[in-house]
């Protein structure tokens, strides 16, 4: 054991005196944790809605206050243009539509019940279509909350059926039989609104349908900062930069000869592999809680549980050594270990969930990400710090890991060419 | 102290050792000679274990098999290659492999120490071997091989590539570690070293021992005539004789000898005799 211990003190000792490997192995990964937590946590952004510019052409009172209505509504960040600067700003992409209220806009409000409905002119740009079908929605929910508030107030409701009742005979085009059951009907609302205790005339207290609200935050399933899954990711790409440079290391040993001053020692080949292996589990495993303290500390990671992120450290460092062994069979000399073995390492990661988060990716790809041990690293990872997975959940993850990690180190010791 | 009985080795078509047996005998220097390709490395590989021989035996210290991880803490190893961490100094290099050998604590301390100070690398012991030049560097190479205290050296070809001053160094050193008594097998294909170290001499081409004595004795077998070059009245005169100091006094008592040039028989005499070319070609 003495020897294994010896092999792996000076290997991480060689590790650290190689400036850009350290690099690569812990400050690329923190970089990459910090920089993009930042970036998925909207660092330096303000939440706003979607920003629109709005030609108010008809300048009335009540154009005016839908304008208002539409400003102070949480979905829309109100910019007021004339018609062509309007035009201007979503051509830019300042904006991502605008809209044109007409002339008689305000009176169209005052005459509900007239036929022909305002019509408004909207912007985008085809590009941004999902975004334009969102804008319509919205300007329809605005729409019938200006409609709701006309009828719930009674004095504004009876003006416009007298008004409506006033304009019917003066329409020639109206089929007669149509006309004297829209008469009818008025006769009958104003009846109602006659008979109607005062606080419930009109149609105060009236909603096509009751909201319950609930907590959506509760249920969300997503991490809850950036930085529950820039961190597995990072740790990921720490254990990577080990694995490959460890695999290289071999190769280097062989070449240099120190291979096999270490095998005409007193130690039996596996002793040796062992050794090599146990270095890189120290490394990969210190790597993974040196960024998981930096990020507890200064990020306000909160594991879920820290026993099984222990488990998920211990499991994934014992995958990424039999990794390691078997990319060091890969190539013959260090410039080709280290060729292939990234590349290798690069595939694993892209379809792994090293570079995407595992919640973002398309179901394909997810599907694929099946076959890589690094979506079970992060998924191990992620499982406690965020998932809130259990001791059983984690099993199938943990088992990929080990069980990945053994058959690797299995082949790559059998393969192993000793001498050049 | 090694025994080597009948041992064979092929690298696919190449026979690189061909029944070759041996002894090396305790607290001699046995030089194992012979030109590039001749099978003395992976003779060496052999007797450290580092190789196993398609055929025959290998016996250390008397029954023990190098093979065995155990028993290789008997013998140490100086490649030709420079085994040593770079980034690593003298005295990590050689407190790593005197773990190897189970070496711990104040005897540790002590080996580390005493090989330091007896390839003369003391004072640059915590520099990184990146930074020796190649005399300091073949020098902490056999420093490691002695870090652990053998019985047994096995040095390949240590002297390659090093200024004279260092080589005269390894040379001392070599001739120091015999006074104390250690086996020392030491390949070389310079002829002069092994003419100037070795106590006998092994001659190794094409995978075969061709010869195995003292060096005297091969040279005195093998070595064929001295040749006495002179300069006289008549001009240069070549003579092969067995007793060149006889013809130098009847020359100089014909009055034919103005100058002489005087080559003895040497162990590069012996292989061109043995084997009809010269040691490096």
């Amino acid at each position: 054991m003495d020897q294994i211990i010896a092999m792996a003190a000076k290997d991480l000792r060689l590790l650290l005196r190689d400036k850009s490997g350290f690099f690569f192995t812990f400050f690329w990964p923190l970089i990459y944790a910090v920089f993009f937590g930042f970036i998925f946590s909207g660092f330096g952004e303000t939440p706003h809605g979607m920003r629109i510019a709005i030609a108010d052409e008809d300048g009335t009172e009540r154009s005016r206050a839908f304008v208002k209505m539409l400003d102070d509504s949480p979905e829309l960040d109100v910019v007021s243009a004339g018609r062509q600067e309007a035009v201007d700003l979503v051509r830019r992409g300042k904006c991502t539509a605008y809209l044109v209220l007409p002339p008689g806009f305000g009176e169209s409000r005052e005459h509900m019940f007239q036929r022909q409905a305002p019509e408004l002119q909207m912007g985008t740009d085809p590009s941004r279509a999902a975004e334009a079908g969102m804008l319509k929605g919205v300007l329809a929910k605005y729409a019938y909350q200006s409609i709701q508030d006309a009828f719930t107030d009674p004095k504004e409701m009876r003006k416009q059926l007298d008004e409506a009742r006033a304009e019917l005979p003066n329409d020639a085009s109206m089929d007669p039989e149509l006309r004297r059951a829209l008469l009818r009907m008025f006769d009958e609302m104003n009846r109602v609104m006659d008979a109607s205790p005062p606080e419930q005339r009109g149609l105060r207290g009236w909603e096509p349908f009751k909201v319950k609200s609930v907590d959506v935050a509760v249920q969300w399933e997503g991490p809850k900062r950036a930085f529950d899954y820039t961190f597995p990711q990072a740790i990921m790409w720490g254990m990577l930069a080990c694995t490959a440079t460890f695999s290289v290391s071999l190769v280097t040993e062989r070449r240099g000869g120190t291979l096999m001053r270490l095998r005409t020692a007193p130690l039996s080949r596996w002793r040796i592999l062992a050794g090599k292996g146990a270095a890189c589990f120290v490394m990969t495993a210190g790597i993974a809680v040196l960024l998981l303290a930096i990020g507890v500390v200064g990020f306000r990671i909160r594991p879920s549980s820290y026993p099984l992120l222990g488990l998920a450290v211990l499991c994934s460092s014992l995958c990424f050594c039999g990794i390691m062994m078997f990319l060091s069979v890969l190539g013959k000399t260090e410039r080709s270990a280290g060729g292939i073995g990234w590349a290798v390492l690069m595939i694993m990661s892209m379809f792994g969930g090293g570079m995407l988060p595992l919640f973002i990716m398309p179901s394909w790809m997810r599907a694929i990400s099946y076959f890589s041990p690094i979506r079970w690293g992060v998924y191990s990872l992620e499982g406690s710090i965020w998932r809130g997975l259990s001791a059983g959940d984690l099993l199938v993850p943990c088992g990929m890991l080990v069980g990945v990690g053994a058959a690797f180190f299995a082949v790559g010791a059998r393969a192993f060419r000793w001498t050049d | 102290m090694l025994r080597l009985n009948h041992i064979r080795k092929t690298f696919g078509p190449i026979v690189a050792v061909d029944d070759l047996t041996l002894e090396i005998r305790r607290g001699e220097i046995f030089g194992l000679l012979g030109p590039n390709g001749a099978g003395k490395t992976t003779t060496i590989n052999m007797a450290v274990g580092l190789l196993a021989p398609d055929a025959g035996t290998i016996e250390l210290d008397g029954s023990d098999s190098p093979a065995r991880p155990a028993a290789r803490r008997k013998i140490g190893v100086a490649p030709q290659t420079m085994a040593l961490y770079d980034d690593l100094g003298a005295e990590e290099n050689l407190a790593f492999f005197g773990r190897l050998y189970g070496l711990a604590g104040r005897r540790l301390a002590e080996r580390v120490a005493w090989s330091l100070d007896f390839v003369g690398l003391t004072e640059r012991r915590r520099d990184r071997a990146k930074t020796y030049s190649g005399g300091m560097k073949r020098r902490l190479n056999l420093a490691i091989a002695l870090v652990h205290d053998p019985m047994l050296l096995l040095l390949d070809e240590p002297t390659v590539g090093v200024d004279p001053q260092s080589r005269n160094a390894i040379f001392d050193s070599i001739l120091a570690l015999k006074a104390e008594g250690r086996t020392i097998v030491y390949t070389t294909h310079y002829m002069e070293e092994a003419q100037r170290l070795c106590d006998r001499v092994g001659i190794m081409d094409h995978g075969k021992l061709l010869a195995l004595d003292t060096v005297d004795s091969l040279i005195a077998a093998r070595g064929g005539k001295s040749v006495v070059t002179a300069q006289g009245p008549d001009g240069e005169v070549r003579i092969e004789t067995d007793d060149p100091l006889a013809e130098l006094a009847r020359l100089r008592e014909n009055g034919k000898l103005a100058h002489f040039r005087l080559d003895g028989p040497d162990l590069e005499v012996v292989f061109l005799n043995l084997t009809g070319r010269h040691l490096r070609d």
